[in-house]
Formats: C-alpha cells, structure tokens, sequence
C-alpha cells in the first residue's frame, strides 16, 4: 500500500523516482530531478515533494505507534482513577484480587509509562528523526513489527501484574518474559533511527538528533542491562533495588526527558518560523543533561541501606541540574520571546510549550527533593509521585500531544475535524493533569509533616495526636479532589481526544491544507 | 562525520560514568557481603550467624510472594532509617537501622518508597509497635490471628486505617463442630478462614526481624527499653 502511495505522490507532481529512492550522497538527487522534469521545478517543490514522501513512508508504524499509544493511554487513565480512588475509599471494589490497590496502581503505571508514553515517544521520534535527516523509512514493516512486539509485552505486563506477578521493582514490575519482549521489539524500532542516522542527508545535525540519538542508544542500555540484572542472580540483595534507581534516572530523565526535549526543540522553533534562540546553550543544555541525568535517581534511596556516598553522588548532580534546566528554559523562553500570541493559534504550540513549562517544574522538583531538608519531609512521600507524573503528565504527554497533533494531519491527509475538540483536550490535560500532580505533591507536603513527627506528640490533655495511622488521613482530602477533579477530567480529555485521533483514522476531517487552528489569524483579536 | 563520533562518544561515556559509578562501585563493594559470624573462643562451630538464608530455591520465601503480587510494598516499606532522617524509631519500628547485610539473602528486598502504612522491615521483632505506647487504642500483640482480623477489615484492627481490605485471601467454610481458632468470622453456619495464601504471608510477616546485633550498624534503642 505505501508504495503505491509512493508511486502516486511521485508521479502527480511530476518528480523521477531518484527523489523517491534516496541515495547516500545528498548532491546529485536533486540535479537528476531537475532534469527529469523540463518544466520549471523550484528547490522548494523538490524538497515539499521529498517530505511529503518521507512522511509516507513513515505513515505506517507511526500511526501503529499513535493509535496503540492512545489505546495505553485510555487504559491507563480508568486504572488510574481507580487507584486514586482507592487512596481515599480503601473498600472500593476490594472483592476481586486484581483489582487491590497493589495491583492497580503498578498495572497503571506500567501501562502509562511504557504503553502511552514509549510508544508515543517512539512514534513522535520516528517520524523526527525521518524529518531530520531526510531519509525515508525503507523498510516500514519492520518497525510495525517492533510496534507490534512492544505492544505484546506491555499487555502481557499488565496482564501478568494485574493476576499476580510482581518483580518488586517499582516502575519495572513487569514478567521478564514481557520485558524481552519490549526489548526485542524495541531493538526492531531502535536500530532504524540510528540507521536513519547514519545515512543521514543534512550536513550539521540539529540539536534535536542529537538528543534523539542519545535516547534511542541509552535506553536499550539501561532497559537491557537492568532487565537483565534483575531477571538473573548476578545482583541479590539491595544491589536490585540500587539497579532499579539507577534504572528508573535513565527512564525518566534520558528516555522521557531526550525525547520530549527532542520534539520540543523542533517543534516551537518550526511552528512560529523561527530558529532556535542559541545553539551554543543547546549544547550546554544536552551534554549537561545526558552526563547529570543518569545520576540523579539515587536520591530515592536516601536514609536507605545503600552506600551513603551512592545517595551524596546522586544530590550533588541533581543540584547541578540547575545548568541544563536554566540553558534549556532560557532556549524555549527566548526562542519563544515576541511570539507568545502565536500561542492563541497554534494547537501544536500551545501543548509543546506548556509542556516546557511543565519539564521546568518538573526537573526543578528534582533539584528541589534532592535536598536534605526538603526530603527529609517528602521522602515515602507521594510526592514522589508527584515528581514521575510532573515528568510524565505534565512535560512528556503535553509535548507528545502537541507533536501528534502536527504529525497525524500530515500522515492521514485530512485535518483535525473540530477546534472545540482540541481547546477541551488541552483545558483537561492541562488542567486536570496539573490538578493530578500538584495534589500528590502537596498530600507528599501534608503527610510529610506528620509522618517526620514520632508518634509522641501529644496534646496538653495527654493524649498521643500523631498516631501513624493519622498520617494517610491527612491525604485524604487530597487524594478525593485528586480523583474526583484531577482524575476525572483528564480522563474526560483523553477520551475526547482519542474519538478525535479516531475520526482522523477513519479520515473523517476538514479536508487537508488549512491546518485546524484553536481561532484563525485575525479573528481572535 | 567528527561531530558523529563526538557525539557518540560522549553518549556512551555518559552511561559508562553513570553505570560505574551507580551499579558497579557499589556492587563491588556490597555485592558480595557475607553473613556476620561469631565465634565463641574454644568452640568448634559459630554461636552466632546472622541473617540465616531462609528462603526457598526461587529466593523468595513463601510469604514473600504473596507480599509482592499483592502490591503490599507499595504502602509498606522495610528499611529502618538512622533517627537524622527520621522518627522511624521513635515511631517504634525498629531498635538500629537496616543496612545491606540484612538483605544478602533476599533476591529482591521489598524496600519499598511510600509509606501510606507503617514500616514492617521489624513486624515479627516483639518490640514492633506502630502507635504511642500511651495509646489506650493500642492492641497488645501482634500474631497471626491480629494479621488475619486485620487482612480481612483493617478498620477492624484501627477505624481510621487506610488498608484496603483483602476478602480474596479467605474463604467461607462450614463450621462442622469447633470454629478454627483462626476464623475471623463466622456467620450461622459458615466460617471465614485465611486461605494458605494468608496463612504463608502472615508467617512471612512474623518473620520479618532486623533487629540482630550488627557491627556496622549500632542498636540505637536498646530492645529492652523499647518493650515499655
């Protein structure tokens, strides 16, 4: 089917087949074009011709990526309901084994994490890293294959969690069964960007291959290794959960954290017309970032049976955080500086941006936790859930909204069919998703105030007020307002925006080339 | 095609540092802790090994498993901290803190990061206590049958716990004669008892003890004044 979509592009724009096939050497495709075709053929029209055929080949396993993505997505936010709603009413549907709060909650994670999130990711950087270099996908159906082998493995890993197997390794708690699975899968996926990369058409990569690079070569690094060590005995004892830390700082910081950067980097720039503000902040802001971010998660284990010196590495780098996330703020705020209005319009930039907004909090949560005195109050905490969800929610699945909502009109040939739509999806997830993570941050505050408090405190009456079993209760408000408002819309917002990803599919739309705009220039001011 | 290498190069020293420093120092240094042995002068075999391996081939005691499939650890954590970090102690939840050598025989500690419950790394020490011990609220001990009543409705056990309760890990028997001395209720002529799930994770807990003396990690309340 793609090649006849090939075929077709090619031939009604009058372009030879040495545009469609691209060679290693950049120079002389578009001088046989120019010769194939006697009429007057710009460099411009080449190029559109180019990427819309770069795009088609792509076409496949993205949408594959997107569509199972989303299906994640919609999974993980109703388990993700229901554990918060367990938070607060214990005794909600208790009966059934599978659906126990210890359940659940892994079962969400895993599903928003590495269904939502890594496909998505995938997906976004593949359609990048093809952009980029300027090479098609020759082989499509190899990555539909990984799409198909990651996707295998994540539902045998919720499957598997929900009827009883746990690692006991958080965010890692899946068979290891299910993660060789991923990982071949995510091998079929991987190895096609660096190959893209290789054989890449641009003379001087932009900032954003590189940080794409630097996911797709060190998550398979850290997924493997980590998965490895846990599925054998080569490590017992607190070395697993010092593997799974370790693990976890890759996770979010180098594979959520390079490929959200990567999308935002090409996107704000691409949407407002505009270059990057500096490109020597940029690289500042990603070799700080690749060389901190492996560092910081032993922060976690603070005060736990681990090496102290472990935990002492891990706060000196996450307070050095502070240089990738001033660079990489003052980049998005610069670049963005006199066109914050375009904000009004754009769909793509509204989402992107916020989500930069949000990877800001986010990484300044880190450098904030890691200190002494702010963990001793928010460690065992569900402010450490706050933080995952800041980086998550908050910057990797605005970003990834953003980059979807450029991406599929582009690939489906229609545009997205309704304004209304995408104003409600970005109102929930914004807002619902900025509710869900500001109250697992502040009922982490709430309860760190008690929970740091032996049980000893007492009233002048004499009796003890801090007993520990008041401490989740202080939450309670907390995680009630969580379901009911945080939850509830930004799950309300992802079923929105999942019958809109549904429509596309079935390319009902407004018809191409005029992209959906939140109001057309002009008619907001 | 040098900024290529640059950047591949780059890329990979950053997940060896990472790697080195995060999972290959300390694994060289605690990977390969051993048993703490003492010897009694004059005597052929030690008085005194601690922790005693336990668990069965899988690494996992029984107990255990059902711990983790059960998510328990997402609430409980089993580390004691040093009393700089917190009031574990004084909380009642250990008499030193944990350090790696408590855990060489479990292939996966259940660490645990949240603690929405109380801490459990010494729930079978005796000197365990999770409330002020003024506390008139406060139950007395805890065996097996306070770890069934409170499986099958904590409120039971604390009316302001947040515990969800565990109905799967029981089933309804018929009574025939004697209720067991294990039923956590019973209702004309049924019988609530734990199923072999509950009764291997209610040993598992009343296992669950680090309060041995260690070298490296000084009891810091001593277990008789805790007792009070």
């Amino acid at each position: 089917m793609t090649t006849t979509q090939h075929t077709l592009l090619a031939t009604s724009l009058g372009t030879a087949a040495s545009v469609q096939q691209p060679t290693k050497s950049a120079a002389p495709a578009p001088q046989s074009a120019k010769s194939a075709a006697p009429r007057q053929v710009t460099q411009r029209d080449i190029e559109n011709v180019e990427r819309a055929l770069i795009d088609q080949s792509a076409r496949g396993p993205v949408l594959t990526f997107f569509t199972t993505g989303i299906f994640w997505l919609l999974v993980s936010v109703v388990l993700g309901f229901i554990a918060s709603k367990k938070l607060h009413v214990p005794e909600y549907h208790s009966t059934h084994s599978w659906m126990t709060y210890g359940r659940i909650w892994p079962a969400y994670t895993t599903a928003l994490i590495y269904g939502w999130c890594s496909l998505a990711g995938m997906g976004v950087a593949t359609w990048l890293i093809g952009r980029l270099t300027r090479v098609a996908i020759k082989a499509p159906g190899i990555l539909q294959w990984g799409a198909w082998f990651w996707n295998a493995g994540v539902a045998a890993g919720v499957i598997t969690i929900l009827s009883g197997y746990n690692s006991g390794l958080e965010y890692f708690e899946m068979h290891s069964a299910a993660k060789l699975c991923m990982f071949i899968g995510f091998l079929l996926i991987g190895v096609w960007g660096l190959i893209l990369f290789r054989y890449k058409r641009t003379a001087a990569p932009y900032i954003s291959v590189s940080y794409l690079v630097a996911a797709f070569l060190l998550f398979p690094l850290f997924f493997g290794s980590a998965a490895a060590l846990d599925s054998t005995s080569a490590m017992t004892g607190v070395m697993k959960n010092v593997v799974n830390a370790w693990y976890q700082g890759g996770l979010f910081n180098l594979w959520f954290g390079c490929i959200g950067i990567a999308a935002a980097y090409y996107f704000i720039p691409k949407v407002i017309n505009r270059p990057v503000y500096s490109y020597n902040l940029a690289n500042i802001g990603f070799w700080s970032w690749v060389f901190l971010g492996g560092l910081t998660a032993m922060t976690k284990l603070s005060g736990g049976p681990v090496p102290a010196y472990l935990v002492t590495i891990s706060i000196a780098a996450s307070i050095l955080l502070i240089i990738p996330i001033v660079t990489l703020t003052t980049n998005f705020m610069r670049t963005m500086k006199g066109h914050t209005e375009s904000m009004a319009y754009s769909p793509t930039l509204r989402f992107v941006f916020v989500g930069t907004i949000f990877f800001s909090i986010a990484a300044s949560l880190n450098v904030l936790s890691a200190l002494r005195s702010v963990d001793s109050y928010t460690h065992f905490t569900p402010w450490a859930h706050g933080q995952v969800h800041a980086m998550v929610l908050g910057f990797f699945s605005m970003v990834m909204f953003g980059a979807i909502y450029y991406i599929t009109p582009r690939l489906v040939g229609c545009e997205w069919l309704s304004r209304t739509f995408i104003k409600w999806h970005f109102l929930g997830t914004a807002y619902g998703g900025g509710t869900i993570i500001a109250l697992f941050l502040l009922s982490g505050i709430f309860m760190g105030f008690t929970l740091n408090e032996p049980a000893a405190v007492e009233e002048p009456s004499g009796t003890a007020i801090w007993n520990f079993f008041n401490v989740p209760q202080n939450a309670g408000f907390c995680n009630a307002v969580k379901t009911y408002i945080g939850y509830f819309f930004f799950g309300i917002a992802q079923f929105i925006f999942a019958i809109h990803f549904l429509f596309m599919r079935l390319r009902i739309g407004q018809p191409a080339g005029e992209p959906t705009l939140f109001a057309n220039p002009g008619e907001a001011h | 095609m040098e900024k290529q290498s640059t950047l591949f190069t780059g890329i990979f020293g950053a997940f060896i540092i990472s790697c080195g420093v995060m999972v290959l120092l300390p694994s060289s240094q605690i990977g390969a802790l051993q048993p703490q042995v003492t010897w009694d002068e004059g005597q052929n075999s030690p008085s005194d090994v601690y922790p005693v391996k336990l668990e069965n081939a899988l690494g996992r005691r029984p107990g255990q498993s059902v711990y983790a499939e059960n998510g328990c650890f997402y609430c409980h954590t089993q580390q004691v901290r040093d009393p700089q970090y917190g009031a574990d102690m004084e909380r009642g939840w250990g008499v030193r803190r944990t350090v790696a050598r408590d855990y060489i025989f479990q292939s996966v500690p259940l660490l645990g990061s949240t603690r929405l419950g109380p801490d459990l790394a010494n729930f079978g020490s005796g000197t365990w206590r999770n409330e002020h011990h003024d506390d008139r609220r406060a139950p007395a001990k805890r065996d097996a049958a306070w770890i069934y009543k409170h499986l099958y409705s904590p409120k039971s056990n604390f009316p302001d716990s947040n515990c969800p309760p565990y109905p799967y890990l029981f089933e309804r028997k018929d009574v025939g004669g004697q209720p067991s001395p294990d039923a956590v209720a019973v209702e004309g002529n049924h019988q609530v008892v734990p199923t072999a799930d509950a009764r291997n994770l209610a040993k598992y807990l009343l296992s669950l003890n680090s309060s041995h003396e260690l070298k490296e990690s000084p009891t810091v309340i001593k277990p008789k004044e805790a007792k009070k």
